[in-house]
This record gives C-alpha cells, sequence and structure tokens, in this order.
C-alpha cells in the first residue's frame, strides 16, 4: 500500500461567497417557467375569464357599477399564490437534492433560495400594485370589471398595494419551502410532529380565547391593525419561516 | 508522491437499529481509479454520500481533501457526485443540467458534455423524469466525465446503458483520465466488466470493508481447484478457502492464494485441474450468502 502521506491538498483560490449563493438563484432561474411563466399564465387565465364575464355582463346590459362592486370580492388576483406554495415545495423537495449532487452547500442552497424568493416577490409587487393602478385608470379595462382592485387592494394607493403584495408573496413561498425542510431533515415523523403541533397550538389558542372571551378584543385589535399592519405580521411571519428554515435545512439530507 | 484525497476512520452510518455503515477504515490516494464493489445494499451509496457531504456519519472520522466534507464548500466544489437515484427539479431537461454544471464545477468542459451527448445519442430536450434508465444514467455519466471534478464518483453509472454506450463510457474515461488524471471511484456490481479499469478494490458487504486491495494484487491471487473430492480437500487442507461446491465425489475449491510452480507441478501430478478466478467470481465467493458463517471468510477480510 502507499505510504500514508499526512498533507493537505493545496486549497485554491477561495471564490466569492456571492458567486456561491447567486448560481443557486440562476439554478432556480435556469427553467424560468416555474417562477414566472406559470404564475402569470394562471393570473392572465383568470384575467380572461373576467374579461369575458365583462363583455358578456355589458352585453346583457345588466349594471356594470354593481357588477364591479361584486368583483372586489373575487380572490382571482390571489389565483397564483396557492401554485406559489408549490413552488417553494418544490424548490426543496427537488431542486436542494440536485444542488446537494452539483456540491452545494445546503447553506448557500438556502441562501440562493431566499435571495431568489425575494427577487421574485419584489417582481411580481411591483406588477400587481401596477396593474392595480392600471385597472383604476382604464376604468377596469374600459369593461368595469374588478380583478386587480378588488380585496384589500386599490384603496390606500401604490405603495400600500407593493408592500402588501410583497409581504404575502414571501410569506407565500416561505411557508412552502419552510415546512417542506421539516420532511427532508426529519422525514414523515417530522411531517406528523409537526401537523399535530400546528393543530394542537391553534385549538389551544382558540381554547383560551373562548374561555377568557377575549374574541371581540382580538378582532377589535386586528381592525386596528388596518391592512398595513395585518401585513406587517405577515412579512414577520415570512421572517420567522425564513429563519427556521435556514436551522432546520443545516442537517436536512437528499431524498 | 501520492496525496491522500480521502481519510475514513470508524466511519458510521445507522439508520434506527439498522447499521448501513459499520466502522469502515479506507483511504483514497489521489489520481487513482477505485472500484467500490458490493452487492445491492451494501452500502456502497451510503459510504458515497458521506464523503460527498450528502449525509452526516453516526460516527468515526472522515477527512475528504483535508476536512469533514458537509457543509464545507471548498470541498464540495472538487467532488463530483450524481447518485444512481438522483433527483432532478420537475421542469428540468438535460439541456438545463448541462446548462448549470459549469456553474458548479470549475473544469467543466463543455465541448467534452457535447461530443458525449452526441456518443450517447441523448436527447436534450426531452423532460428528466421522460427519460429512460439508460438516458437517465447518461446524463450522470456525461457529469461525472465532463465535470473533470478531482473526486468524482460514478454509482452505477451503467446502469441500463446497451452494451455500445457502456464501452464508450469506458473507452472515454480512460481516455480522458490519461490527460487529466483525477480520483475516481466508482461502484458497481457490473465486476468483470470494469474488472481492467480498476487500480484498487475496496469490496464492501453489510455495511463492513471485506478487501481492500490493489486490483493487481487481486487479479489472479485466488485459484479454483477441481478434482476427485479427498484429493481437494487433501490439496487444499492449510490453505484459505473461500468457496466450496461438491457434486458427487467430485470437488471444486476456490482458495484465496496464489500457487507456486512447486504446487502447480503437484496439483498436475495427482490429476487436479487448476483454473484463474475472475474478479466477479472472488467476490461473489467473498459476498455470497452460503458463505456467511464460514469462518474462511473472516480470514480473507481481515
Amino acid at each position: 500500500m502507499t505510504a500514508v502521506i499526512d498533507q493537505q491538498v493545496v486549497r485554491t483560490e477561495p471564490r466569492s461567497r456571492f458567486h456561491e449563493v447567486w448560481r443557486i438563484v440562476r439554478l432556480h432561474a435556469v427553467t424560468p417557467s416555474v417562477f414566472f411563466g406559470i404564475p402569470w399564465i394562471i393570473l392572465g387565465g383568470a384575467w380572461l375569464v373576467m374579461v369575458v364575464i365583462g363583455i358578456i355582463a355589458g352585453g346583457a346590459g345588466a349594471d356594470v357599477e354593481k357588477m364591479g362592486e361584486g368583483m372586489r370580492y373575487s380572490w382571482a388576483v390571489l389565483s397564483p399564490q396557492w401554485y406559489l406554495v408549490a413552488v417553494g415545495v418544490q424548490a426543496i423537495g427537488l431542486t436542494l437534492s440536485f444542488a446537494l449532487g452539483f456540491g452545494a452547500t445546503r447553506r448557500d442552497f438556502w441562501l440562493g433560495t431566499s435571495l431568489m424568493f425575494g427577487i421574485v416577490s419584489v417582481l411580481n409587487a411591483i406588477a400587481i400594485a401596477t396593474l392595480v393602478q392600471l385597472e383604476k385608470a382604464t376604468d377596469g379595462w374600459w369593461l368595469g370589471i374588478a380583478m386587480f382592485d378588488a380585496l384589500w387592494y386599490g384603496q390606500q394607493g401604490w405603495v400600500v398595494d407593493f408592500y402588501t403584495t410583497l409581504a404575502f408573496q414571501l410569506f407565500v413561498l416561505f411557508i412552502g419551502a419552510s415546512v417542506t425542510t421539516v420532511y427532508m431533515r426529519w422525514r414523515m415523523r417530522g411531517m406528523m410532529i409537526l401537523m399535530f403541533g400546528t393543530v394542537a397550538l391553534v385549538l389551544a389558542v382558540v381554547a383560551i380565547a373562548t374561555f377568557a372571551e377575549s374574541w371581540p378584543a382580538i378582532f377589535e385589535w386586528f381592525a386596528d391593525l388596518g391592512t398595513v399592519g395585518v401585513f406587517s405580521i405577515v412579512l414577520g411571519l415570512a421572517a420567522l419561516f425564513a429563519v427556521g428554515g435556514y436551522l432546520v435545512i443545516r442537517r436536512a439530507t437528499p431524498r | 508522491m501520492t496525496r491522500t484525497v480521502v481519510r475514513a476512520r470508524g466511519l458510521t452510518k445507522r439508520y434506527g437499529s439498522f447499521t448501513a455503515v459499520d466502522s469502515v477504515d479506507f483511504t483514497l490516494e489521489e489520481n487513482r481509479i477505485y472500484g467500490l464493489l458490493g452487492r445491492n445494499g451494501a452500502g456502497k451509496t451510503t459510504v458515497m454520500q458521506m464523503l460527498t457531504g450528502q449525509l452526516f456519519p453516526d460516527g468515526g472520522e472522515l477527512d475528504v481533501f483535508g476536512r469533514a466534507p458537509a457543509e464545507h464548500a471548498d470541498v464540495l466544489r472538487r467532488i463530483c457526485f450524481i447518485a444512481e437515484s438522483q433527483r432532478y427539479p420537475d421542469s428540468f431537461k438535460p439541456v438545463h443540467v448541462f446548462k448549470a454544471a459549469p456553474w458548479f464545477f470549475e473544469h467543466w468542459d463543455a465541448e467534452f458534455a457535447e461530443r458525449l451527448v452526441h456518443d450517447f445519442r441523448l436527447p436534450l430536450n426531452r423532460y428528466v423524469k421522460k427519460l429512460s434508465r439508460g438516458q437517465l444514467s447518461a446524463v450522470g455519466v456525461i457529469v461525472g466525465l465532463a465535470s473533470r471534478a478531482p473526486l468524482t464518483f460514478f454509482d452505477e453509472p451503467y446502469l441500463g446503458l446497451d452494451a455500445v454506450a457502456r464501452q464508450i463510457f469506458y473507452d472515454r474515461l480512460l481516455e480522458d483520465y490519461a490527460e487529466h488524471p483525477r480520483t475516481i471511484v466508482l461502484s458497481t456490481h457490473l465486476i468483470d466488466e470494469v474488472a481492467n479499469l480498476l487500480e484498487h478494490l475496496l469490496v464492501i458487504d453489510q455495511g463492513r470493508i471485506l478487501l481492500d486491495r490493489d486490483a493487481d494484487e487481486v487479479r489472479g491471487s485466488a485459484t479454483t481447484v477441481a478434482g476427485a473430492r479427498a484429493t481437494v480437500d487433501a490439496f487444499v487442507a492449510d490453505r484459505a478457502v473461500i468457496g466450496r461446491e461438491r457434486i458427487g465425489g467430485l470437488a471444486s475449491v476456490t482458495i484465496d492464494e496464489r500457487l507456486n510452480q512447486a504446487d502447480r507441478v503437484r496439483a498436475a501430478e495427482i490429476g487436479l485441474e487448476l483454473a484463474p478466478v475472475s474478479l466477479q467470481q472472488l467476490i461473489v465467493h467473498m459476498t455470497g450468502t452460503d458463505l456467511r458463517a464460514d469462518q474462511t471468510e473472516q480470514e480473507v477480510a481481515a
């Protein structure tokens, strides 16, 4: 046998950390349909349905004013969000295994994935907030429909719409991703404990609030928060999931 | 001067009460081709997953390029490991795999990859999940070859590859290894086909290393002695027997020993037939279940 020589292999030049994180962003973006294409196809599809409804209603001589009012309660503007939860899940469930095979560290993978989530959320927030303004300016795409100018949107200006979309988008992506890190680290047992733990926690909170008869106070507190306040809580939760995911993924193993 | 690339001491991995890798010791030297051989479930993939930082060991010490591999970017970027069961994102086609590869492997040779894609007739624009088993193996083989990583693992690289594709793999591997020496670990159970490629053998069974020897030493080290039962038994009496078959009054015994000229002459005189044992037969003898209780196997392992 060859003699074992105690000598470390010379390390080559360390590349900057940013390069290692940025390549994860590029990896997520190498098939742009996942983060950009499909969500906008879903949103575009929903918009098309609204337009068709608008044309039919307008043609039938319905009260366009009232139709617009009704449409404010439609959730069409949020339609891509459920898909983006799945994107968050797959980013960890499949792309992590692939990136580990290519020699990425879990740390860089999570940082890169978070950066990708940030970029996607900012872009979507700009687009949605702008579309709200466009819809208002064109009086519902000249048909009186209200797809983007719905729910809490379109009431407090572009900045609030941008901020709320950003917060919600980050929340949706990080909840999917961080819950999946639990699976990647502890598999089914971890998921079960997480699920039952969450259910138990929710029930406990409901029980306490009910017995203490504090529901009116809670509703009042939420009402006082206003739109921006509520979405600041959502943003805080997103940050919590981001930090939690980072801690959990450090010892996750590929499937 | 050879440098040690990997050093494992008492490396262990447990899954609950099952010990997948049981306190193994071995080293890998720079610029050699290793065969990691063993049956399905012997622990080959688990060893490679620990060496590449994908799994965390439960015990022992592991140094790869001087430090523990897991979560160390400066170690991992010199390693290429496409697992046999490698998962790919659903939206991926081979073209995406090869597009992303240079971001992760600094020695990536895109031209070489292109040539290999052509050689293996790999459809670049088909979803990875729609590829056949052989095409999926080709993706891993191409990444492994074109990445030119200083430490490259091939995990069952020819699963589903046809004979032509396998030959292409051996040829390209040897050509490229001659030009760009690196440490290569081939895990497989198709032993005879790669026997001539391998420089050093690690045979693993039930999570333990059974054999850790140069391939040249192992080749021709074992002999099968066949003939009348009593004569054979007498001839092999003091030798390390690793396999024994009996049919009626005839016996065929495999011994882990290179016979000298005197032995050969004596064997011929008493009417025994001698035959060389292929690497594959040798490993079948060492890892076959029929011999599990046999004491001689422990001698071989030691």
